[in-house]
């Protein structure tokens, strides 16, 4: 067993060059191996402390969101909250505040959970992530990186160190609306996120949706800009609903049956475009929308 | 009836080294050479050993100790006498312990496992309680009729079996206007304490010191005694800051094992749990159960006859639950008042983790069930649900279901104060609802000791058999042993978790430790005023009984000038005769009950200091999704008078927020083959913190004599009755129908909705 601090981004993707594995807040890899999932890799390499990746800076077409930054910040940094809400949304409902303090964007990213709440959203954002390896650096779309539950394209030397998301339109808003059962520690039974942009008249003008735990990867919902375009947002959520429910290929397991699942990600789905239409139009919804509008939400 | 401590709110003494880290676990405590223990289940729900070898496992290197039944006297142990320490030719559940070993480490631990050969053949695994009484059903326990067993009806696999019948339940039926049956059924669910248990023995000579995270100190010590041929003398044991219990660690089981390790490896032995085993292996979960309920009533809402069938999941083991069916028979029953009834209960064996008590036990279920039931019967003659229990509930004087008369208890008080306070008459969103239930409990007496000194500065010590697992022995005891001597609860230290050093008390179990062990401190502390008052009379030339003690001084009635510090006595003491106590006491009787015929009769029919409680829950119910959120919450309870506010109103908090969790997301889930599915906190789903509505707690204090200490009762079951009956009733406002299965999920209230499911 060997474990090795990283002082710097090319320490660590030579460590990971030769075998090593990378861990920064461990909310996965340390949870998973005491249950059994996948025992502790032999060769850990920590990049908690490299401070490039933990930036969130804009770009020229966007924002970069080092793959270090913790949940907490998302939740809290108030270019996320007012322009990304749907990824403030879900980092909010991630765990406990012990889990959003320690648990980073870039391994949930590559976690490649399912079930996981930031992939939602980043998926109807347009995110790309930046991988890098001593051989280079590269671009991924999600949708190319995320294989299936738990796989990635990435090679075992390439590391996750930014999410870049492009810079949004004018009048749009975004949310991420979950399924959940109580309200701290839980895991997405299902979970929508959308984007919705609106032209003058109040119509939808453009606008996707994507989907948690209800396929072995997030999966975006094809053809859901057509069906939104030129409705009025409130006109949209049962056509959203079903076309929704046909996208989804949910499993029954402990957690929901799967015609539970492929029901409820219908409601979590018309209910995300609901309000992230209604932040396009300018209304303050606080995050997360779960407490606002969401699943058992108290006036 | 003023509150004993004027509402004082002190520290709890145990409160900062649990909050600062500074108080010590059993897995916090190492001793040198110590060994690491495991253990090697079943892994399988019913089978028949065909081999079981340690031979090359004891030759693993860094093994210490490899054991089996083969290796410890055969003992068997339970209510029943059903269980030994170790497997013993068949494997009746799959967290059954095959084999142990001890070893420098858990890595060598586990590989000294992995080298047990454990060779089995399947048999046909219990799972369904009706099949399971069918004729020609698989027996859990064949031949098991020979076994050690007081006061227990059985047959076939039916563990235990209670019956009770009053009056005449056809002419009651007959009488009815209306007659209504329910069937409810209920998940099994686990009492998930945070802190996993942990059991340390160290040998000395032919003496065990053993300790353990145990509820019930001195049933574990004597469980020790039992199964290793052992006199009490030679075996203590001591608990160090318990991480919580609600029944998980009451009983006795695995102090044996760990002791017989540490035996024959000649080494000290620690076990400390994983979660998983946590769920998995212990004999205490809350268990499933069959409910059905038929009522006759008349248009005027008079309740003319009830008869009821309960089947409850015994698993594979009786731990303590063969009182279960008598318990389960009277929460059927509920607080009400009945001339004819006629309730069989029947527990069942079946493959999988043993049944014990958990917090309250049978009674969150079967009140979830009955108080379901009540709500369908106020709604099929039309009347409001809570106007139908003050007709139907018992009141003072009146007499209960088993015959019992009641004297002065506030149940009417406590459905008036909730309903009250949870505004039950406000306007509601359509997706709200308020439910009402009302909920009852038992005390139980048993025998208790407590020593308690002064020592020469004026500070006491109280060492008692009683148990701290959050309930509050060390606020309380302290407060009861003050109050005697004019003293503050601050003056004294609570020495509470040593069997060599204590006398005898059943431990954190039944919400006994107020009654019985306030009982002994009490009396206890009644001899040490004795001598104080006498040394006082000397000082201060006056009559012993003229002698007051208040404000740590002791002085002449009438006149508080004349008066001598109780630390000044103390040092006086301590020079000849020294401030000792004992006391122990007298229980108090069971009272009779009255015209009601009981086979398997465990006791329970008429009950001492019963406890009432009226729960009202505010709910919203997402429709699209069947998921309910709790909104508001009022508790009353009739527990006596309160000795400890701020403690008891943490039981009542407590107890809401587990009955909520209960009701909503709490369950065990099993394979058709009787093994878990969810045995982790992942997909087992407690409430969280984030979760807790707003609980308002509301005490009806009844000087209630004959019970405990100042006319209290005890109080930290009851308040893990009512709540998801209240949930239950809430949702089917808002539904139409009760769900009718428990927990009631999400996916559960939203199926009733879609027209599938429900009662």
């Amino acid at each position: 067993m060997s474990f090795m601090i990283a002082g710097s981004l090319e320490e660590a993707l030579t460590a990971l060059a030769a075998g090593a594995r990378p861990v920064a807040g461990g909310t996965d890899l340390v949870v998973g191996a005491r249950q059994g999932k996948a025992p502790l890799p032999t060769s850990l390499v920590a990049i908690d402390r490299l401070a490039e990746l933990t930036q969130i800076e804009p770009t020229d077409g966007g924002i970069r969101i080092g793959a270090s930054v913790t949940h907490a910040r998302l939740l809290t940094d108030p270019t996320i909250v007012s322009d990304y809400t749907a990824l403030a949304d879900a980092a909010a409902l991630v765990g406990s505040p012990s889990t959003r303090n320690v648990g980073t964007l870039g391994g949930n990213v590559m976690n490649a959970s399912p079930a996981m709440d930031t992939g939602a959203p980043l998926m109807v954002l347009g995110a790309v992530a930046e991988v890098q390896s001593e051989r280079g650096s590269r671009t991924v779309d999600l949708s190319d990186l995320w294989t299936g539950p738990g796989q990635t394209s990435a090679k075992v030397d390439e590391l996750c160190v930014a999410i870049d998301l492009p810079s949004r339109p004018a009048r749009s808003g975004s949310a991420y609306v979950r399924l959940e059962y109580r309200r701290a520690m839980e895991i997405a039974v299902v979970g929508a996120a959308a984007s919705v942009t609106l032209a003058d008249d109040g119509t939808i003008s453009d606008g996707s949706v994507a989907l948690s735990a209800v396929a072995p990867t997030i999966i975006e919902v094809d053809g859901v800009a057509e069906l939104m375009a030129g409705h009025l947002p409130d006109a949209v959520g049962a056509a959203i609903a079903a076309a929704v429910a046909e996208a989804a290929e949910p499993i029954s397991d402990l957690r929901a049956s799967d015609s539970y699942r492929r029901h409820t990600v219908g409601v979590m789905a018309a209910r995300a475009v609901d309000a992230a239409a209604r932040r396009a139009a300018g209304e303050e919804i606080s995050v997360p929308v779960n407490r606002a509008i969401g699943v058992g939400a108290s006036r | 009836m003023p509150l004993l401590t004027e509402s004082k709110h002190f520290i709890r003494p145990d409160g900062p080294d649990k909050v600062t880290g500074s108080g010590r676990y059993v897995a916090d405590i190492s001793l040198t050479g110590m060994l690491t223990a495991k253990f090697l289940y079943a892994g399988v729900s019913h089978a028949r050993i065909t081999r079981l070898d340690i031979s090359a496992a004891r030759q693993v290197p860094g093994v210490f100790a490899v054991l089996t039944q083969e290796d410890v006297p055969e003992r068997r142990f339970g209510s029943v006498a059903d269980r030994t320490l170790f497997a013993k030719d068949v494997v009746r559940f799959e967290g059954e312990v095959i084999a142990a070993v001890a070893a420098v480490d858990a890595e060598a631990a586990q590989q000294g496992l992995d080298a047990v050969v454990f060779e089995y053949e399947p048999l046909p695994a219990v799972t369904d309680l009706e099949a399971a009484i069918a004729d020609g059903a698989q027996l859990v326990h064949e031949g098991w009729a020979d076994y050690e067993a007081a006061d227990v009806e059985r047959d076939g696999n039916i563990a235990s079996f209670t019956s009770m019948i009053r009056g005449d339940v056809e002419a009651g039926m007959a009488e009815a206007d209306h007659v209504v049956s329910s069937r409810y059924v209920s998940d099994a669910s686990q009492p998930a304490p945070i802190e996993p248990r942990g059991v340390l023995a160290q040998w000395e000579g032919d003496r065990v010191t053993i300790w353990s995270s145990t509820q019930v100190p001195f049933q574990a010590r004597d469980g020790v005694c039992e199964t290793l041929d052992l006199p009490t003398n030679r075996v203590r044991v001591i608990v160090p800051h318990m991480g919580g219990g609600f029944g998980g660690k009451c009983g006795f089981h695995y102090e044996a094992h760990v002791a017989a390790l540490a035996r024959a490896a000649r080494r000290p032995v620690r076990l400390v749990f994983s979660r998983q085993e946590e769920f998995i292996a212990p004999d205490r979960r809350r268990e499933g159960m069959i409910i059905e309920i038929t009522t006759g009533l008349r248009n005027d809402g008079t309740l003319t006859a009830r008869r009821a069938r309960v089947l409850l999941d015994n698993g594979a083991y009786s731990s303590d639950a063969s009182f279960f069916p008598h318990m389960a028979a009277m929460q059927t029953l509920g607080p009400y008042k009945i001339d004819n009834i006629h309730v069989e209960a029947s527990s069942i064996y079946t493959n999988r983790q043993p049944s014990g008590s958990v917090r309250a036990p049978t009674a969150p279920q079967a009140c979830w069930a009955l108080e379901s039931h009540t709500d369908e019967l106020a709604a099929a003659i039309g009347m409001d649900p809570v106007a139908f229990r003050q007709q139907n509930c018992v009141d003072t004087g009146e007499t209960g279901v088993a015959g019992q008369v009641y004297d002065e208890i506030g149940l009417q008080d406590c459905i008036r104060e909730a309903v009250s306070a949870i505004d039950y008459s406000q306007e509601l969103d359509e997706n709200e609802a308020i439910g009402v239930a009302v909920g009852w409990w038992p005390s139980f007496p048993g025998p208790s000791g407590a020593f308690v000194k002064i020592d020469s500065d004026g500070k006491g010590v109280i060492t008692t058999g009683a148990q701290e697992c959050g309930t509050g022995s060390v606020m309380t005891l302290p407060i009861l042993a003050a109050v005697e001597l004019g003293m503050e609860p601050e003056d004294f230290e609570l020495v509470y978790q040593d069997t060599s050093a204590a006398p005898y008390d059943e431990g954190a179990t039944g919400s006994q430790t107020i009654l019985n062990n306030g009982r002994a401190t009490v009396e206890a502390a009644q001899q040490i005023a004795v001598q104080l008052k006498s040394l006082a009379a000397e000082k201060l030339e006056a009559s012993p009984d003229d002698i007051v003690l208040a404000d740590g001084k002791a002085h002449v009635a009438g006149s508080p000038e004349l008066a001598v510090s109780i630390a000044d006595l103390a040092g006086v003491a301590a020079e000849g005769e020294m401030l000792l106590g004992k006391g122990s006491g007298t229980p108090p009787e069971y009272p009779s009950a009255v015209g009601v015929d009981c086979i398997g009769d465990r006791g329970l029919s008429g009950w001492v200091g019963p406890q009432f409680s009226c729960h009202a829950v505010k709910i919203r119910l997402d429709r699209e999704t069947g998921v309910v959120r709790v909104l508001d919450v009022s508790a009353a309870h009739d527990s006596g008078v309160i000795i400890n506010p701020i403690g008891a109103s943490g039981q009542v908090e407590g107890g809401v927020l587990m009955g909520i969790g209960q009701a909503l997301t709490e369950r065990t889930v099993y394979s058709e083959d009787g093994a878990q599915e969810n045995p982790a906190f992942l997909d087992y789903k407690l409430q969280t913190i984030a979760d807790a509505p707003p609980i308002r707690v509301h005490f009806v204090e009844i000087f209630t004599p004959g019970v405990g200490p100042h006319g209290s009762k005890p109080i930290a079951e009851a308040p893990n009755v009512a709540t998801a009956a209240a949930i239950s009733n809430a949702i089917t406002k808002l539904v139409g129908r009760p769900v009718a299965q428990l927990p009631m999920t999400a996916e559960r209230v939203w199926g009733l909705m879609q027209g599938r499911g429900g009662g």
